[in-house]
């Protein structure tokens, strides 16, 4: 064999180890991304939770606006989420994928929950009626129009807003 | 003569071989660090007990003056500092002390193996005197969360301050 054919096949043989050991270490990159893939998607979710949990009492689907007083924040209508809560189906997916929203009155305390007919003489209120798992949460003012003796006043009472979102790892695919 | 040539042509080449290696090592080093670098998590913020001052100003208790039947807590502090009596001729400041320590505890559970250590909350005048005795329960940790909110309800300027002990 001549020289400058030995030169060729020791670069071909280079070239083939080159590209070999680049596949290798892109297949282990890839593989070392997609593991995490799940991951970063629940971190996402739960990035996406956190945000919402902080600022979704002040969104036009919750808030008191003006109707009990001054603009207050923090504070839901419990009335207008009552009526979300029946037109739920047209909010599908509207605040994440799979996240349930949960609203638990802190004081008065109780564990009896909501539904057209018993309310306002309850403490939760299901949004999504899914149950809730892992999630956020952060207080809130739960504030309705009540009467006494025929004279209307708003009562407010303290809440907990509860948020919980889809966990990624937990999905079998 | 030809011996030596080729011996100097053989270093030369394992020279190169082995920077080859070198460079492939590094670069593959390279693309694994960047792979496993995981994305820095930013920091939660202390959005709780700030709410926590802002829902329970507007609770409402069983207080009420003249014009109103129920006084949210935000009114019934500025009752308190009025030294006036609720309608149900209970002292307001007595409501405002039993309705707070009630929604505080009701709000930040201390016993057992809670996270919460303790927690502390302070209704203070301008001049710094205390609107009612500081609310407290638990220890006073190294690791807590507080939030000092201004308010002025008709025109008076009042503090609340809330410390969550960790």
């Amino acid at each position: 064999m001549k020289q400058g054919q030995l030169k060729i096949q020791q670069m071909v043989f280079m070239l083939l180890a080159a590209t070999l050991f680049f596949a290798l270490v892109g297949m282990l990159v890839l593989n070392l991304k997609f593991s995490g893939l799940k991951e970063t998607a629940t971190e996402l979710e739960e990035k996406n939770a956190m945000l919402l949990v902080a600022k979704i009492a002040n969104s036009p689907e919750f808030s008191c606006g003006k109707a009990f007083g001054n603009q207050e924040i923090n504070c839901i209508d419990a009335d207008k989420v009552m009526i979300l809560k029946k037109n739920i189906d047209k909010y599908d997916n509207f605040w994440g994928r799979e996240t349930n929203i949960e609203i638990m009155k802190i004081y008065p305390e109780g564990d009896v929950v909501c539904t057209l007919g018993n309310y306002p003489d309850c403490h939760i209120i299901n949004l999504q009626s899914r149950k809730i798992h892992v999630g956020y949460s952060n207080f809130i003012s739960l504030c309705r129009k009540d009467s006494i003796n025929g004279k209307v006043y708003d009562k407010c009472e303290l809440a907990k807003i509860m948020i919980s979102y889809k966990d990624w790892r937990e999905d079998g695919i | 003569m030809e011996f030596k040539l080729k011996n100097k042509y053989g270093q030369e080449e394992l020279i190169g071989f082995v920077l080859i290696v070198v460079l492939m090592a590094v670069i593959g080093l390279i693309f694994l660090g960047l792979s496993l670098r995981n994305p820095q998590k930013e920091e939660i913020e202390s959005y709780e007990v700030e709410s926590f001052i802002q829902s329970f100003l507007q609770y409402t208790t069983d207080c009420g003056n003249y014009r109103e039947n129920y006084l949210p807590i935000k009114k019934l502090i500025t009752m308190c500092v009025n030294e006036g009596t609720c309608l149900n001729e209970e002292n307001s400041c007595d409501v405002l002390n039993f309705t707070l320590t009630e929604i505080i505890e009701n709000s930040w559970k201390v016993e057992g193996d809670r996270p919460i250590q303790g927690y502390k909350l302070k209704i203070t005048l301008e001049d710094g005197t205390e609107v009612i005795p500081s609310i407290s329960k638990g220890n006073s940790t190294k690791n807590s969360r507080g939030v000092s909110q201004p308010f002025t309800p008709l025109g008076e300027n009042y503090k609340v301050d809330f410390t969550v002990y960790y």
